[in-house]
């Protein structure tokens, strides 16, 4: 693991990938490497983009850098998608981290907006391989920018989900692995945090949000029962606990990533402190393979039976879920530009 | 009582007439008669009012919702005006505190015009006192204008809203505006100061209006205490009503982490004290005292201009909500006069095509009855001849 090098940007160049070729976590790329998409939603101030910084263990973006003039503040900024792809090493496999950040959801006076944009954007990279899909002559350079996890950033409220975030998990549930996370999660005691993930849990199953609720595997694979307790520990875990890390101090000879305050240290690989160290290993190593085959075998495939049968509405992809029936009966028409 | 002196003020003999006991007497009147505080508080959902007013008056003041209805409350959509009531007493003296609160504020996807209903409360009360003020009878009036409205900004560590610009502009200019970082728990202390001089920056440029105390006093110390007060603004503050136990054995009102207590009335922690003490130890007086004199006088001017004497303000309901529900509600109305005017019209084309029928059958009884009297006529000339045959 590369510890905090305090390197700039990483401008890592376009890589090959496989659009078809399904993979696991033991699917070694080791040459090309594996390209893993992920999506980072959430209000601003929640710590996304510090958490960026945390996950790929260097500066890749600057958090302090994006601000906007105080004549202008009565103004919202336009939601936005930036991309950063950064190169990781993780148990000898080699790994291209695309994130895409989304500065500027959820800002404005009103919000309806966003839902769309963010919907639009997924659908556009499922067209793109679709398009791709049914080309005589396939492109091998073709580039899979498929996003497949979206991180969820909740606000630390510490009551229940509000409007906004049962909004979003519900509209992109169906288009995406959508993995809820608490930001900022340092602003609540322990007895608080566990209150607040029940809360959140019920109100997930109270509105059947589709969320990815590490399942297990269908067939028999290696270290099953390994596996199904796994999950279920995981699944007891959501929503994730994060903190970002702002400084790494010296303890003891070994770099330790913390958050100082007046009245103690946040130490963020420390697991009584947050779970970031288990979402970072979920990510990148134990459930990689799950979410990209997840993408692929389900998601994208739902997708392109339903827009393959003429019957995919934007709007009734919001409204009904899941529900192809449903679809079929409304037999709305949309299009999207490839 | 010697002669005047050559600049024409009387002077007053070495012993004095008594002036200097009035503020004794008013001491008295005051302590007796108690007085009257209206506090708001309005911020989103979760950045903990309901925990910051049961800590400043340290006790159960306003009880968390529970889950069941915080749900709901989620998909209400709508901004309430809850108040709560409370005497507080403390060595004799009566404060009548009432505290407003304001749930639903900026908690949903679409926040527009969410800060009316604050608003237009603030200007209800001034109304309210208004009116009464111009009764025959001024006894007991009911005064809940508002002293001072406090703002929770949430900790996002980056800059002001555009919610929070738009609101608090709104609200600066009606009432005592008290900006405050809420949960400030969650923000280093590098970044607590940098967020505050940026959310002061954005309230200079954009000319919001916020709650000034004044800083000269009679003492250095008392200055000095309120220059360290106006330095703190946006107060950042923790809450909490819960006694816990510190790493060196205190007993203090704090949050507890894993990584140590958050204290809450430790000033190197949170600047609760610094706002304790502008709310209730060394400015209530002067936050009643500005309401007065300062934004009611402005509402009560702007309104005198415009209307007359004793009539009621004209109502404007700009509340988008109330809107669509009239909209709605009108073509409700329209569509069931249409039915309604149908109904009449088809009860109408029965009515005539019943009279037409009726009309015909009475011509026809009519014809009838003419074809009978003719046939009657003809046989009575026919049988007149018979007759007086008949009798020769």
């Amino acid at each position: 693991m590369k510890e905090g090098s305090g390197e700039e940007q990483n401008v890592a160049p376009s890589v090959y990938s496989h659009v078809s070729r399904p993979g696991s976590h033991r699917y070694k790329n080791a040459k090309k490497g594996l390209p893993f998409n992920v999506m980072l939603v959430g209000e601003s101030g929640l710590g996304r983009t510090t958490f960026l910084n945390t996950l790929c263990e260097r500066v890749v973006v600057d958090a302090a850098g994006k601000q906007v003039s105080s004549e202008q503040a009565h103004i919202a900024e336009p939601m936005q998608f930036k991309h950063y792809t950064v190169e990781m090493e993780e148990d000898g496999m080699k790994i291209i981290l695309n994130v895409i950040d989304t500065p500027g959801f959820g800002d404005g006076i009103d919000n309806e907006n966003c839902f769309m944009q963010i919907q639009e954007y997924i659908e556009v990279q499922f067209d793109e391989v679709l398009a791709e899909e049914n080309r005589i002559k396939r492109n091998t350079k073709f580039k899979d920018s498929r996003v497949h996890a979206l991180l969820y950033f909740i606000t630390p409220t510490g009551h229940s989900l509000r409007e906004i975030d049962v909004e979003l998990m519900r509209r992109l549930g169906s288009r995406t692995n959508i993995i809820p996370v608490i930001g900022r999660s340092d602003s609540l005691t322990p007895r608080e945090l566990v209150l607040f993930k029940q809360r959140i849990m019920n109100d997930i199953a109270q509105h059947s949000i589709p969320i990815f609720s590490f399942p297990d595997a269908e067939e028999g694979d290696e270290g099953d029962e390994e596996n199904v307790e796994e999950n279920a520990e995981l699944r007891a875990m959501l929503p994730f606990a994060v903190v970002g890390c702002e400084e790494v101090i010296n303890e003891d000879g070994r770099p330790v990533r913390v958050r100082s305050y007046p009245w103690g240290v946040v130490q963020v690989d420390n697991d009584a402190h947050s779970d970031f160290d288990r979402l970072r290993y979920v990510l990148l190593n134990s459930h990689i393979g799950d979410l990209r085959d997840r993408t692929h075998n389900e998601i994208y495939e739902r997708y392109r039976t339903e827009k393959l049968s003429g019957t995919v509405p934007a709007q009734a992809m919001a409204l009904a879920g899941d529900e192809p029936s449903v679809l079929e009966a409304m037999g709305m028409q949309h299009t999207v530009a490839a | 009582m010697s002669a005047t002196e050559a600049s024409g003020k009387p002077q007053a003999s070495a012993g004095g007439i008594g002036i200097a006991n009035l503020p004794n007497q008013l001491h008295k009147i005051v302590t007796k008669k108690g007085t009257n505080f209206s506090l708001m508080v309005v911020g989103e959902s979760g950045t903990g009012k309901t925990t910051f007013i049961n800590t400043l008056l340290t006790t159960e003041l306003i009880e968390p919702l529970d889950d069941a209805t915080r749900r709901k409350k989620q998909l209400d959509k709508t901004v309430d005006i809850n108040i709560h009531k409370a005497e507080l007493e403390e060595k004799m003296f009566s404060v009548k505190l009432n505290v407003v609160d304001t749930p639903g504020f900026g908690d949903y996807v679409d926040n527009n015009d969410c800060w009316l209903p604050v608003v237009d409360f603030i200007e209800n009360q001034y109304e309210q006192y208004l009116r009464q003020e111009q009764q025959p009878v001024r006894k007991g009036i009911v005064d809940m204008r508002v002293h001072a409205c406090l703002y929770f900004i949430r900790p996002n560590g980056h800059t002001l809203k555009p919610l929070d610009v738009r609101a608090m502009k709104a609200i600066g200019a009606r009432v005592n505006l008290i900006p405050v970082i809420a949960k400030a728990d969650t923000l280093s202390p590098t970044a607590l100061r940098q967020f505050k001089k940026r959310v002061m920056d954005v309230i200079d440029a954009q000319s919001i209006r916020i709650y000034q105390p004044p800083v000269e006093s009679d003492d250095d110390h008392s200055t000095q205490r309120n220059q360290d007060i106006i330095s703190a603004v946006p107060f950042a503050i923790i809450g909490s009503t819960q006694e816990v136990k510190t790493e060196d054995g205190r007993r203090v009102k704090g949050r507890q982490y894993p990584w140590g207590v958050a204290e809450v009335e430790n000033d190197q922690h949170c600047d609760f004290k610094k706002l304790r003490s502008l709310l209730i130890r060394t400015h209530m007086l002067d936050l009643i005292s500005t309401t007065e004199e300062s934004h009611y006088d402005k509402y009560r001017t702007t309104q005198m201009k415009t209307r007359k004497f004793g009539e009621p303000k004209p109502k404007k309901s700009e509340n988008k909500k109330f809107r669509e529900e009239e909209e709605a509600l009108r073509k409700r109305f329209t569509e069931k006069v249409k039915l309604e005017e149908n109904r009449f019209r088809q009860w109408e084309q029965k009515l005539i095509a019943e009279r037409d029928r009726l009309n015909k059958d009475l011509e026809q009884e009519h014809n009838l009855v003419k074809q009978l009297e003719s046939e009657i006529e003809a046989i009575s000339n026919a049988g007149s001849p018979n007759n007086k045959f008949f009798r020769k």
